[in-house]
């Protein structure tokens, strides 16, 4: 029986997606709560005065 | 909803756990396949990012109809608008990645990196679909409108993709697409032995708590942009 | 069935509305028809149309030119609606909703139609090939109601978006690529006169379509124009 193919490169180029995603939108949900807070803080300060 | 409840700090530390343990099965458990190789093992994330991905836009579809049944006699309904976006989002992500993965997947073993192949070419339209529903909200600027209109596209959106995979599938088997490849026999499917399917259960219950963990995230984050926009609107009369 | 005939008589009177409307400017048709002729020429230039080939493609050219002509056609329809503002005199009248989606998009298909009447005869001439068949004008009204009933609806929404050109082909081309592509193979069936063991599958899931996207839009079109 044939050994398995190489395909060692393909393996981490796919998993390198899958994390690599995951973790951009992970970091952009952050962002944007992060923004959001501020930006609601900000606005209730505004209406205060 | 301001102050973060319990339970999603609790779901937060589950879901990692389980994301964790899948991860690990999938590099150090899961057998390496005969003839693919590692790359295989690319199948089981693949596969669960495409059901959250569909599960996603299911959301979306279902949180649609519940706005367009309510809207007009419930102040409350704004909530199903947020649910929507939420799935609308999260799908997009994970079947983005899904896509890729499925082209990572098929080069090594067809030999290009596009198979045109029913399923994988569905779940592309569907998610261009889903990236034009995110369009259509961006240019409409009254937000009652923009939640019927998303309404009324995610349920369109979502009924049309078992069409366009029937119409695909069909078109596959009258017209079977020639495809340069390395192996005449490879055909990309394989047995499962109980390794590989104690990995892929536990790759989909991993993602499905993951799918759950990000609603809630994004749905709390959709609630804090509402807040947002109504003060700014308020502060601007 | 009093309502029925309400209906109807309301439905018949937005057509025909938008049918003499065309008629005396017949802006709409003129643009739709130049456009499709254009896209025919060109494509001459950017496929080789050799006889061999030409049996293959045609279907496709058929479609990607009716396609696109009918897209012009639903934007400029819902756009005059919206800029006149006849969109809010209609919905003040005490007709039912209904009986505007279907007057709307029954003028779309007759318009589509229209321009489907013109460019098969000129096709046929312009390649030396047979496109009056009866199987393909079945394709055809098949494919076109399909096309127009999805599209009215979602151009009486982009038409609403500050984006409106540009919105109507990407909302609508992912959704209708099930009946693009049974359209295509149903013709093309019926150009090389294939058995109809082979067509079958296409027309049938072109009236699934047709039939599924008709009753959502029925069931929606009341959600998309309220005010």
């Amino acid at each position: 029986m044939d050994a398995p193919a190489d395909t060692l490169n393909y393996f981490i180029a796919g998993y390198s997606v899958i994390f690599g995603v995951m973790l951009v939108y992970l970091i952009s949900l952050f962002v944007r709560f992060r923004n959001l807070r501020q930006d609601e803080k900000t606005l209730e300060e505004m209406e205060d005065e | 909803m301001n102050a973060k409840s319990k339970w999603l700090s609790v779901l937060d530390v589950v879901t990692i756990v389980l994301f964790l343990t899948a991860t690990i099965l999938v590099f150090f458990f899961a057998p390496m396949e005969r003839v693919m190789g590692l790359v295989q093992k690319v199948f089981y994330f693949h596969v669960a990012t495409a059901w959250i991905g569909m599960l996603g836009f299911f959301v979306a579809m279902v949180a649609g109809i519940i706005y367009l049944a309510t809207h007009r006699t419930r102040q409350d309904a704004k909530k199903w608008d947020i649910v929507a976006v939420a799935g609308v989002e999260i799908g997009l992500v994970f079947t983005l990645i899904c896509i890729v993965t499925g082209s990572i997947w098929a080069r090594p073993i067809w030999n290009s990196w596009w198979t045109w192949d029913p399923r994988l070419t569905t779940v592309t339209i569907m998610e261009l679909a889903y990236a034009a529903y995110l369009m259509l909200r961006a240019g409409i600027e009254d937000p009652e409108r923009r939640a019927r209109f998303g309404a009324v596209y995610s349920i369109i959106a979502f009924i049309s993709v078992p069409l366009t995979f029937f119409s695909i599938r069909i078109w596959r088997t009258i017209h079977p697409v020639v495809i340069g490849s390395s192996d005449p026999s490879a055909s990309g499917a394989f047995d499962m032995t109980p390794r590989m399917g104690l990995t892929f259960a536990m790759s989909l219950v991993s993602f499905s708590f993951i799918f759950i963990t990000l609603l809630w995230h994004r749905i709390r984050m959709g609630y804090l942009a509402d807040k947002v926009e109504q003060l700014k609107l308020r502060l601007t009369q | 069935m009093k309502t029925v005939s309400n209906f109807m008589r309301a439905m018949l009177a937005i057509v025909w509305k938008d049918l003499a409307a065309e008629w005396r400017s017949r802006e709409l048709i003129s643009a739709m028809l130049v456009f499709a002729l254009l896209v025919i020429f060109i494509f001459n230039f950017a496929l080789e149309l050799t006889p061999q080939t030409r049996s293959d493609v045609t279907s496709g050219i058929l479609w990607v030119t009716l396609t696109f002509a009918g897209t012009l056609g639903l934007n400029r329809s819902m756009a005059v609606e919206k800029d006149r503002g006849c969109l809010d005199g209609l919905l003040l009248a005490p007709v039912d909703r209904t009986a505007i989606y279907f007057g709307k998009t029954l003028a779309n298909f007759v318009f589509m139609l229209l321009v489907a009447a013109i460019i098969l005869p000129v096709y046929s001439v312009l390649y030396n090939t047979n496109l009056l068949l009866g199987g393909l004008l079945l394709v055809i009204l098949l494919g076109a109601w399909g096309y127009v009933s999805i599209g009215t609806l979602l151009a009486s929404m982009a038409v609403q978006a500050r984006t409106r050109d540009i919105l109507l082909p990407i909302l609508l081309f992912p959704v209708t690529v099930p009946l693009v592509v049974a359209a295509v193979k149903a013709s093309s069936g019926y150009l090389k006169a294939l058995d109809m063991v082979e067509i079958n599958p296409w027309i049938n899931l072109l009236i699934v379509f047709d039939l599924v996207f008709t009753a959502i839009a029925f069931l929606v079109f009341d959600s998309v124009v309220e005010e």
